[in-house]
């Protein structure tokens, strides 16, 4: 298989990228799926390890929690049997939020990040260290950017030390099959050989809430509204400890956009709807809202104000997958609910690996 | 070079063939099925698979994917065009239940009725979308058209005067397709649909490309005619990036290199196919491979190559260029089906995180989508039709009923 050095796109272990393409393209059925692969025998299985009363943070996992939260602020992997100590310990805290987070204000609201962590150090210096400020994450903290694994076990260590400082919501990324596609899983394979993190993580994922409600005036969520969701009670009713359905109001949550045409549209996504002016007013009268406030578009700023205020975008990956060129954007939330945009470019990222990126033999 | 040369020879002698209503005999039993005039085609057929060596040899032909193989010569275009097509036979019936939120009507008066037209990349012909349209079609129940041929300089397509200049631009290529679909609109859609009150309005056209197929598809939609163009639901783009083809056309010559231009027999073809991962299902590679092969004169089963990439080299700047952003941009729905993973550029990045297209990744499929996985992308265009289809689709929702119940 022909690779060509890209020489823009830095990236760790070229070697063992191309092994890892090499694993998943080579076979001759072509009926491998990804879940196959794991290499070792071992299955965690998190919904039969989990506790029935949230987790009593000690000095033993206080100790524990932050000799991984510095490991990993070096951009350095936790080891596996880390991340599955980590991942029953964020479960444990985690299954117990509920569908609708209740939050406080002052926040800083935070939309995607796709594992470009060194721009989320960058957006921890800019919003000020966590947790002396409190932070809401709308979700995709993985896939794309080259430290998927790094960044979340980072977002989730931190989650579990400082539970309410920090929430994570959960975005269409969160997913077993959009991480499969959009390599996060990969990533795992990369870095750990096998595909056990990966099934830990997405399994995790599984339990995170979807939804935040700042004060009972700011709706947060990945992506939007849904046909089949009128009320934020509606979504407090919702199961969602599942995979991201392909359809029904827990996948619009999560896929839905704002659109310059009125009422519900077909998204263009393939998944989702898109919603209008009329259905952002009526949402948040009926709810008695001031804001939706979402991830998921990028916007070239990092922040886009739609429908003309009833709903803001935030992005907060800088120049996304390293060449998109974008700014990004958290909005902080003051006690007053004057709402402030810190707007940030990319971060330095420290040396400069090279990355090999497939190109075809043959593209007419 | 003698490949090359006995190459050119027999495409040669194809013209001459092409261009003379009067078909010796004797050339006729060398060249088998080559000359396409559908009328004669079903002896010539039958003739063709005689002449193999290789008696256990039974290679499909292309009636077992389409209903129709017509030449349609476009004197304008100096060219006389080998079609593919297949017209819906039941539309009576078509009530589809989509998913929660979508529900199709059940009413046939509301539903409309899809119309798949393909076009192939460089290289390859219009057969590499048999098995393709023949999974939609019986997928849909024979509801769904489908239409594909060879563009210029592929396979049976033929020049009317080969003396004139013969260009491979992306505009000639694009005005072809137009010129076609035309064609096909006019003579076969109308005809069918005009003696239905009102029915041809219900034609829903998806215009789906593989490769530089993908880029005549996105830039053959603002060029045609108003009233065609309103019927077009949508654009499918097979395995195509601009920043990444345009990368991979410096390879093209490498590529040919390593690619022979003749072999032993047309199962000898479908094998090195094979092996090398250009067509991964047998069934696709039966029907797709021959196609790009011609047999060679003399007693002999040996092919050659039709189409040589190398004469397109002039105008392969032409093929790629400002793609992305032009799809990205096309005020219709647009769907993109890569092979392996999301190798997208930037513009198609920005494009697709801003919800503008839906992107599908068919991670174990090689560069031809619909030779390597026809059931999955059948069911993909199936759903790209459903859901995009406006007169069909109704958004369901509550709103409004809980607070009705609140008060």
């Amino acid at each position: 298989m022909d690779t060509d050095m890209d020489v823009d796109v830095p990236m760790q272990d070229v070697a063992t990228t191309t092994t890892t393409t090499q694993l998943l393209s080579d076979d001759e059925e072509h009926s491998i799926t990804p879940t196959s692969q794991e290499t070792t025998s071992k299955i965690i299985d998190l919904s039969r390890t989990k506790s029935s009363v949230p987790l009593n943070l000690n000095d033993s996992n206080i100790n524990q929690l932050d000799a991984w939260i510095e490991k990993l602020s070096n951009c350095e992997f936790l080891s596996e049997d880390d991340v599955e100590r980590l991942c029953k310990m964020a479960v444990d805290v985690i299954q117990f939020e509920e569908n609708v987070k209740p939050i406080q204000v002052p926040v800083t609201i935070c939309g995607d990040i796709h594992g470009q962590f060194h721009d989320l150090m960058e957006l921890f210096k800019i919003g000020g260290p966590c947790p002396d400020n409190n932070y809401l994450f709308m979700g995709d903290y993985v896939d794309r950017g080259y430290y998927s694994v790094e960044t979340v076990s980072f977002l989730v260590a931190m989650k579990i030390r400082y539970p309410n400082r920090i929430t994570i919501l959960r975005g269409n990324h969160e997913s077993r099959q959009i991480t499969q596609v959009y390599r996060f899983y990969d990533e795992c394979l990369r870095k750990y050989g096998s595909a056990n993190v990966w099934k830990m993580f997405t399994d995790l994922f599984d339990y995170f809430p979807i939804t935040a409600l700042v004060d009972n005036k700011i709706f947060c969520l990945h992506g939007g509204l849904s046909p089949m969701i009128e009320t934020i009670d509606q979504v407090r009713e919702l199961d969602r400890i599942q995979e991201v359905p392909h359809e029904g109001p827990m996948c619009d949550l999560l896929w839905s956009d704002p659109d310059d045409r009125g009422g519900w549209g077909i998204s263009p996504r393939g998944a989702g709807f898109t919603f209008g002016q009329d259905i952002s007013e009526q949402f948040n009268h009926t709810n008695g809202l001031d804001l939706i406030a979402r991830a998921h578009q990028l916007v070239m700023d990092g922040y886009s104000w739609s429908h003309p205020n009833n709903v803001v975008t935030i992005f907060s990956a800088p120049n996304y997958c390293y060449r998109c060129g974008n700014q990004a954007a958290i909005m902080e939330v003051d006690e007053n609910h004057n709402k402030q945009f810190l707007q940030y470019d990319p971060s330095v990222r420290p040396g400069a690996p090279t990355v090999s990126r497939k190109t075809p033999d043959y593209f007419l | 070079m003698s490949q090359d040369l006995r190459r050119k020879l027999i495409l040669k002698q194809l013209d001459k063939l092409n261009n003379n209503e009067e078909i010796p005999n004797s050339n006729l039993d060398t060249l088998g099925q080559l000359p396409s005039f559908p009328k004669k085609s079903i002896s010539k057929e039958k003739q063709h698979t005689r002449n193999l060596k290789n008696d256990a040899l039974q290679l499909p032909s292309w009636k077992d994917f389409f209903t129709k193989n017509e030449v349609v010569t476009l004197k304008d275009r100096n060219f006389q065009f080998n079609t593919y097509f297949t017209l819906p036979t039941s539309h009576k019936n078509n009530s589809v239940t989509y998913s929660e939120n979508l529900t199709t009507s059940s009413s046939t008066a509301d539903c409309t009725i899809p119309i798949y037209i393909f076009h192939h990349g460089a290289g390859s012909s219009g057969l590499s979308f048999a098995n393709l349209a023949k999974e939609v079609y019986e997928r849909s129940s024979g509801k769904c058209g489908c239409f594909s041929f060879d563009a210029r300089g592929h396979g049976k397509t033929v020049p009317i005067d080969p003396t004139k200049p013969i260009s491979y631009g992306r505009e000639i290529f694009v005005q072809d397709f137009k010129s076609l679909i035309t064609w096909f609109y006019q003579t076969q859609l109308i005809e069918i649909f005009s003696s239905k009150q009102n029915e041809k309005k219900h034609i829903s056209l998806i215009l789906v490309g593989h490769s530089l197929g993908g880029s005549i598809c996105t830039f053959v939609h603002p060029s045609l005619d108003k009233m065609i163009r309103s019927h077009v639901l949508g654009v499918a783009m097979f395995d195509i990036v601009e920043e990444a083809a345009i990368l991979a056309l410096e390879k093209v010559d490498h590529f040919l290199k390593n690619t022979p231009n003749a072999f032993n027999s047309y199962e000898d073809a479908i094998g090195w196919y094979m092996k090398h991962k250009l067509s991964r299902t047998k069934t696709s590679a039966e029907i797709a491979v021959p196609s790009l092969f011609a047999p060679v004169e003399g007693d002999t089963s040996q092919v050659t190559r039709i189409t040589n990439l190398k004469d397109f080299s002039p105008y392969w700047s032409t093929w790629f260029t400002d793609l992305s952003h032009s799809f990205v941009t096309l005020p219709t729905a647009k769907l993109l089906i890569l092979a392996g993973d999301d190798r997208l550029d930037k513009e198609l990045i920005i494009g697709q995180m801003q919800g503008k297209y839906q992107l599908v990744v068919f991670q174990d499929s090689g560069h031809f989508i619909q030779e390597d996985s026809p059931m999955k992308t059948a069911l993909t265009l199936l759903e790209f039709w459903k859901r995009n289809d406006n007169t069909n689709v109704i958004i369901k929702s509550n709103w409004g009923s809980s607070t009705n119940k609140n008060q």
